[in-house]
């Protein structure tokens, strides 16, 4: 059950200008979103009639909506797969892999352990966290390149275990 | 005689070519301001007295309604007809101040007081109060009032906006935008405005009776708000009680009467703005207590007392930088009243380890930042001013099975903001599902603000999980939200523009607004017809230009269809009755949907060529600079 952006089915890529690529240049993509913004902001059509200003608004709503999707990398992964028309629901099912499993228990089991005042222990089970999570980006982004879209779907999923973990409240600075 | 104007010669000697006038609003809990920016001079405008600020106070006496300082006199011989901070109850049930021993409810379900003059509303209160500062304005502007940028707390959820919205249309104002207060105080700062690099701003509010805290990132003539967090039931009115209450224990009084704690509020707030300058002051308490005369309060006593309520202001202060993962900012602005307490000064100035900004006065600040604003959303600047972006201040979910939130639109999210998700039917054969709109951070749906509950209905029977149902919502540039449900097979719709579950219905406002125009002796006749033509004219004259310049995006019936839209418009724009002209404007609005949606696609472009023209130049610029 993932929010999708609303009834207009726009590509976010073509939107903003960008290369339908997991790698993507962060500094373009804020770039055009301010200049996309700029242009179509309930704000600029203040004295238009009414007709414009609901168009605009959901303009907008849109370039907000791929503004997000696009910024985070999980979401702009997930985009990816489901742009490709991968079926989000049957590679959840699928799952993960094993090994990935076991990673998981035991990063979960480190985290309960943490004491709330062990900054040391937080800092290197974050590093910890954040080498997988770089690890299953990295995989993701080869197998994605490769269209090997199953695959991909795995390591997406890796990634939105392992991104949820890193915002844990137990691991954020107090 | 009069002579004749002739127009230069490829002028438009159109109305929008005029400055219009648009005013900022400051309604807020103690202080009400209005200001207005008239492109080079930033003014607020003050009353026959000369001050500037309007106290948040009405008078309901048997014979006569007062507003400000009037008002405020009224409050000790008849403390049950005035009214003041009624902003703390602008959208909110009846239950939550049932309790509260400074307010005399009237009778009924709804949220009111009573008065002499009979029941009031917060609603009610708050469009005398604008109504007042729109007559304070009147004269001392060259013209009408087109409309105004009111300010609301940036934590003000889905049912207060609509309030406040709901306010100014019974004051006669029209409503450019509602704009959050923080926002406004940074516009009025205008830091940096245009400046390349980017700096990271917290604006620290504290007024009345709410509170706010929002982290902005500025740059390049861009004011983005990254977070907001707050309470908005919490402010200098806490002081002020907290400070009387004291008062009530020193003297021993268990039960004080109404006039007692009117009396002891009004001493409480003299002392702490004394105690802002000294170190101790006596107190004359004998309107309170015949026997003592004196008490004596010091600073540190002052301190102590509000100790607990800074240190809420500082855990939201604390929570919101986590919420927009930022360990410091580059600056601090102090807006509102309550900031001038030497004791927030000192916490702030802990809290983020900075010296916080304070030239410009932070009780006006608000105001002015708001008419900056309108004169922007009125029309009198195009293409280089600042924009701003704004967030929702708290999440927006459905109640799923279970009475558990299920959130659709996360807090913080830039506005304006559209989102769906798919449901289920959670029982075999069911055909109607009520959808229940809430407002909050909490997981389970009694701990969320309730917002509205709504039906679909006509679901076909199918097996548990079968259908698919698709929410959506939409929340505008103000704030406010739309919600609309569709089952996706039959296409069965359902929506609602969420009206505040405890505010006003459309035949109250209706019915005020008849009441309050035969009262005021004016025409809302000619006024709704002004309006409607307004209206109409804008829509005909845009379709006209657009497609002259992008005709070429329709194809021959649509524009034929078009045109004869257009036709029927002017047809019954020449019987000058407002409601036919505003259904031919609704109808040719909606049939030039899709001709304004492709002029956007097609301007899509455009503005990308912009930024990769710019991205060129600035390349150029750093080449040639050693």
């Amino acid at each position: 059950m993932n929010a999708t952006a609303g009834a207009t089915a726009r590509d976010y890529f073509s939107l903003f200008q960008l290369e339908p690529d997991f790698a993507l240049d962060e500094t373009a993509l804020e770039r055009a979103y301010h200049a996309l913004l700029t242009q179509f902001h309930p704000d600029r059509y203040a004295g238009k009639p009414q007709v414009e200003q609901r168009v605009a608004a959901q303009f907008c709503a849109d370039i907000n909506s791929g503004f997000r999707i696009l910024s985070d990398e999980v979401s702009r992964a997930e985009y990816l797969l489901q742009q490709a028309g991968v079926d989000l629901v049957a590679a959840e099912r699928a799952g993960v892999e094993s090994t990935f499993l076991m990673t998981q228990i035991s990063l979960r089991e480190q985290l309960e352990e943490l004491a709330p005042s062990d900054a040391a222990g937080r800092q290197d089970l974050t590093a910890d966290i954040q080498g997988h999570y770089t690890a299953s980006r990295d995989q993701f982004a080869k197998t994605l390149a490769a269209n090997a879209y199953l695959d991909a779907a795995r390591h997406w999923q890796e990634m939105c275990y392992l991104s949820k973990l890193l915002s844990e409240p137990k691991l954020r600075v107090s | 005689m009069a002579l004749l104007q002739i127009a230069e010669p490829g002028a438009t000697p159109e109305s929008h070519t005029e400055r219009q006038i648009g005013v900022g609003i400051d309604l807020g809990t103690t202080n009400s301001l209005i200001a207005h920016f008239d492109g080079t001079n930033l003014n607020v405008l003050t009353g026959d007295t000369g001050q500037a600020s309007l106290p948040s106070v009405v008078y309901y006496g048997k014979s006569k309604t007062l507003v400000g300082a009037d008002a405020e006199q009224q409050a000790s011989a008849e403390p049950g007809n005035t009214i003041a901070s009624a902003k703390r109850m602008l959208g909110r049930s009846r239950e939550e101040f049932e309790e509260d021993p400074y307010i005399q409810l009237a009778a009924g379900e709804s949220l009111a007081f009573a008065t002499d003059a009979g029941a009031k509303t917060p609603v009610e209160v708050s469009a005398a109060i604008l109504g007042a500062l729109k007559d304070r304005a009147g004269p001392r502007l060259s013209g009408p009032i087109a409309g105004a940028v009111i300010t609301v707390p940036a934590y003000f959820d889905d049912a207060q906006r609509q309030a406040t919205r709901q306010a100014a249309e019974l004051a006669g104002i029209k409503v450019l935008r509602l704009l959050n207060e923080p926002t406004a105080a940074a516009v009025a700062y205008g830091l940096d405005e245009q400046a390349e690099e980017s700096s990271l701003l917290a604006v620290y509010d504290l007024g009345g009776g709410t509170f706010d805290i929002s982290l902005l990132r500025m740059r390049a003539g861009l004011f983005e708000v990254l977070a907001t967090g707050g309470d908005s039931a919490l402010g200098g009115d806490d002081f002020d009680r907290a400070l009387a209450a004291h008062l009530f224990a020193e003297l021993s009084i268990g039960e004080p009467t109404a006039v007692q704690r009117r009396v002891a509020l009004s001493l409480a707030r003299d002392a702490k703005e004394r105690l802002s300058d000294t170190a101790s002051v006596d107190l004359d308490v004998s309107g309170l207590d015949a026997v003592t005369g004196e008490i004596t309060v010091s600073r540190s006593t002052l301190e102590t007392l509000l100790s607990p309520y800074i240190e809420r202001t500082l855990d939201a202060c604390r929570q919101t930088l986590a919420d927009a993962s930022i360990d410091a900012v580059d600056r601090v602005v102090l807006v509102g009243g309550s900031t001038r307490t030497p004791a927030v000064r000192q916490a702030v100035a802990n809290c983020f380890g900075l010296e916080p900004l304070c030239n410009l006065d932070p009780d006006q600040v608000v105001a002015m930042g708001a008419a900056r604003q309108a004169d922007i959303l009125v029309g009198n600047r195009q293409g280089d001013e600042a924009l701003l972006l704004d967030v929702i201040p708290l999440s927006l979910g459905l109640e799923t099975y279970g009475g558990l939130v299920e959130r659709i639109v996360d807090r913080n999210s830039t506005i304006p903001v559209a989102r769906a998700q798919e449901f289920t039917t959670a029982r075999d054969g069911q055909t109607g599902l009520v959808v229940h709109v809430v407002q909050g951070e909490r997981e389970r749906v009694e701990d969320c603000r309730s917002l509205a509950r709504f039906e679909l209905t006509g679901i076909p029977s199918m097996v548990a999980g079968a259908a698919r149902i698709e929410v959506t919502f939409q929340v505008d540039a103000d704030g406010i939200l739309a919600v609309s449900a569709v089952e996706q097979q039959t296409g069965a719709r359902s929506e609602i523009v969420v009206k505040p579950a405890f505010g006003l219905d459309e035949a109250q406002i209706t019915n005020m607004l008849k009441a309050g125009y035969e009262h005021a002796g004016e025409d809302m006749l000619a006024r709704k017809l002004g309006e409607a033509r307004v209206e109409a004219e804008a829509l005909l004259d845009g379709l006209q230009a657009a497609m002259t310049v992008d005709g070429d995006l329709l194809s021959e019936d649509e524009t034929a269809a078009l045109q004869s839209d257009m036709q029927s418009l002017e047809t019954v724009m020449a019987a000058n009755q407002s409601d036919d002209i505003r259904e031919a404007t609704e109808i040719l609005g909606k049939a030039s949907e899709v001709f304004a949606a492709r002029r956007m696609d097609r301007s899509i472009q455009k503005a990308l060529q912009g930024v990769a023209l710019s991205e060129l130049e600035s390349d150029v610029a750093e080449e040639s600079t050693p």
